[in-house]
C-alpha cells in the first residue's frame, strides 16, 4: 500500500468528501448508471457474481423496509401499520428463489478491514491516529450524527410497536452507507487508495463510486437495493441540521427530519410559531422549546419589547441577561461587526456566553477562550 | 492580536511554538492554493491567506491551530475588510458560543 500521507496537489480531499456526504438533489439517470456500474464492480471485487436486479428506492426508509421484507418480517411490519410500504416494495424485490443472503460483509466490511489493517501497520498506530484525525475524524461527528438521526427516525416509522422498531433499527445496520461512508472514504482517498472518478477498480474504489452517486445501499446475493440521495438538506454555518420553514432533511418520498440549529423538532413546530409574542414564549412549558422560540423571535426584539435593561456595557459591546423560568439565564453579549455592510450600516449580533459572565469584555474574551485582561485586539474587521 | 469576524489571531514568539506543532504536516490548501483558517458551511465564505507559509492543525480539536507566515500575508474574507499580518507565528482561535450543556463554534 502507498504510504504517502499528503498529496498537496490534490487539495483537501476531506472537503470533497464532506460535500459528498451532504449532497442533495435529484438523482439523475447518469448517477443511477454510475452507481449501478460501481455496485457490479464491488461485487466483482469481492469475487461475487453481479446482482441480477438493482432496485432503486427513494429513501433509506424505503430501503430499510425492503431489507426487513427480505429478512422475512412482512407480517411484523404490517402489524405496525407499514403496509403502504410493504405493498409497494414487495413486487420490486420478489425474485423466484429469493434475494439470497446479505453480502455486505464481503462487499464492504472485509475490504475495508483489510485496507485499514494494511495502512495502520504501515503507518504505525500514532501516525494512523493522526491521519484519521486530519481526514475522516473531521467528518465523523457531523456525518455520524446525521446517520444516527436517520436510523432513529426510521425506527419511529413503526410507532410504538417495539418489535417492529427493533427490526427496522436492525435492518438499518445492514446498509452500506453510500454517501455517508464519507469519513472512511476521505481517509482512503487521502492515502491514495482510490482510483480516479468513474473508474471503479478494487472494492474501496467501487464503494467510493457508489458513494458519489447514491445514498444507503443493501447488497444481497441476487439483488442490490439502492437508495437515492436526499432531495433537500439544510444546515447552518457550523454544519448542524437547521431549517425554519420546512424539513431540514427530506427525501423524495416525504421521509424527513426537522431540526433547528441541530436540535430535533416535531414537524410543524417551527412553522406554528408565526404569531409569537413575548407572552407566548414565557408561557411555553418546555424550556428547550422556549429557548428555540426566543431565538426565532429574535433576542433583540424580545429585549426591546420586554423593556430589558442592559446589564453592562464597555468598548467591546453590551451585556444582556434574560431570566428564564426553570432554566439558567440567557446571558448574551451584543457586539457590532467592525466592517460596515454595503449600505454603510453596521450589523450587530448576539453571542450567548456563560451565565456567570459579568461584563461584555469578559463575555467576548470567553468566546475566544481568553480572560478579559488578555483580550486586546489591535485591529478588528 | 487581530480579529476578523469570528477568528482571533494571536502572535506567538517563535520559541514558544511547541516542537509537536512544528512536526505536524501542513493542512492542505484549497483549490485556489489558499490556507483556509475557517470555512462557513452554509455560505462557503472563508477566512483565507494566499501567502507562503503553513497552517498546522493538531488532531486534538481543543488545541488551537498554528499559522506560520515567513513573509507576512493578507487575511481575506468575503464579508470583512482585509487584515495585513506581519511575518511570524500565530495562534488561530475560532469564536465559540455558549450553549447549555455544550460549547459550539460560532457562525460567521
Amino acid at each position: 500500500m502507498q504510504t504517502t500521507t499528503s498529496s498537496p496537489s490534490r487539495g483537501d480531499v476531506t472537503l470533497a468528501w464532506q460535500a459528498t456526504a451532504f449532497s442533495a438533489g435529484p438523482t439523475g439517470p447518469g448517477e443511477h448508471e454510475r452507481a449501478e456500474t460501481a455496485v457490479r464492480a464491488a461485487y466483482a471485487a469481492a469475487g461475487l457474481a453481479p446482482p441480477e436486479r438493482v432496485v432503486w428506492v427513494p429513501s433509506p426508509a424505503h430501503g430499510t423496509i425492503a431489507a426487513a421484507l427480505i429478512a422475512g418480517h412482512r407480517e411484523a411490519l404490517e402489524k405496525a401499520g407499514l403496509q403502504e410500504y410493504t405493498e409497494r416494495l414487495a413486487p420490486l424485490i420478489a425474485l423466484p428463489g429469493g434475494a439470497g443472503g446479505s453480502v455486505r460483509e464481503a462487499v464492504r466490511t472485509l475490504p475495508w478491514e483489510k485496507a485499514r489493517t494494511a495502512a495502520s501497520s504501515e503507518l504505525g498506530p500514532r501516525e494512523w491516529a493522526h491521519v484519521w484525525a486530519r481526514t475522516g475524524g473531521r467528518l465523523w461527528n457531523q456525518v455520524n450524527d446525521l446517520v444516527d438521526r436517520v436510523r432513529r427516525a426510521i425506527g419511529e416509522l413503526a410507532g410504538d410497536d417495539a418489535e417492529a422498531t427493533a427490526l427496522l433499527r436492525g435492518a438499518t445496520l445492514d446498509a452500506v452507507l453510500g454517501q455517508h461512508d464519507a469519513p472512511f472514504l476521505a481517509l482512503a482517498d487521502h492515502l491514495g487508495r482510490l482510483d480516479g472518478d468513474g473508474h471503479p477498480g478494487d472494492a474501496l474504489s467501487a464503494m467510493a463510486e457508489v458513494a458519489r452517486n447514491a445514498g444507503w445501499w443493501w447488497p444481497y446475493e441476487r439483488i442490490a437495493i439502492l437508495s437515492e440521495r436526499p432531495a433537500e438538506l439544510h444546515r447552518d454555518e457550523p454544519g448542524r441540521l437547521h431549517r425554519g420553514d420546512g424539513p431540514a432533511l427530506a427525501y423524495s418520498d416525504g421521509f424527513s427530519l426537522h431540526a433547528w440549529r441541530g436540535m430535533p423538532m416535531q414537524a410543524g413546530f417551527i412553522e406554528s410559531l408565526t404569531d409569537l409574542t413575548p407572552a407566548r414564549i414565557d408561557a411555553e412549558e418546555n424550556a428547550e422549546q422556549r429557548r428555540v422560540m426566543l431565538e426565532i423571535y429574535g433576542y433583540d426584539r424580545y429585549l426591546a419589547e420586554t423593556g430589558a435593561k442592559p446589564q453592562q456595557r464597555d468598548s467591546t459591546g453590551v451585556l444582556w441577561r434574560i431570566p428564564v423560568r426553570d432554566d439558567e439565564d440567557v446571558v448574551m453579549v451584543e457586539v457590532v461587526n467592525s466592517t460596515p455592510e454595503p449600505d454603510g450600516s453596521y450589523r450587530t449580533y448576539f453571542l450567548r456566553v456563560p451565565p456567570r459572565t459579568l461584563t461584555a469584555r469578559q463575555g467576548v474574551a470567553w468566546t475566544f477562550g481568553l480572560d478579559a485582561r488578555d483580550y486586546t485586539p489591535q485591529q478588528q474587521t | 492580536m487581530y480579529r476578523q469576524g469570528d477568528i482571533l489571531i494571536m502572535p506567538v514568539p517563535e520559541e514558544e511554538v511547541p516542537q509537536a506543532v512544528r512536526d505536524l504536516p501542513p493542512a492542505p490548501r484549497d483549490d485556489r492554493g489558499r490556507m483556509v483558517l475557517a470555512l462557513g458551511e452554509a455560505t462557503g465564505h472563508a477566512h483565507a491567506i494566499a501567502a507562503p507559509g503553513e497552517l498546522l492543525r493538531d488532531s486534538d480539536p481543543l488545541v488551537p491551530d498554528h499559522l506560520h507566515l515567513p513573509s507576512g500575508g493578507r487575511l481575506v474574507h468575503e464579508e470583512h475588510a482585509v487584515i495585513s499580518l506581519p511575518k511570524g507565528w500565530f495562534r488561530v482561535v475560532r469564536q465559540r458560543e455558549y450553549v447549555p450543556g455544550a460549547i459550539r463554534v460560532v457562525a460567521d
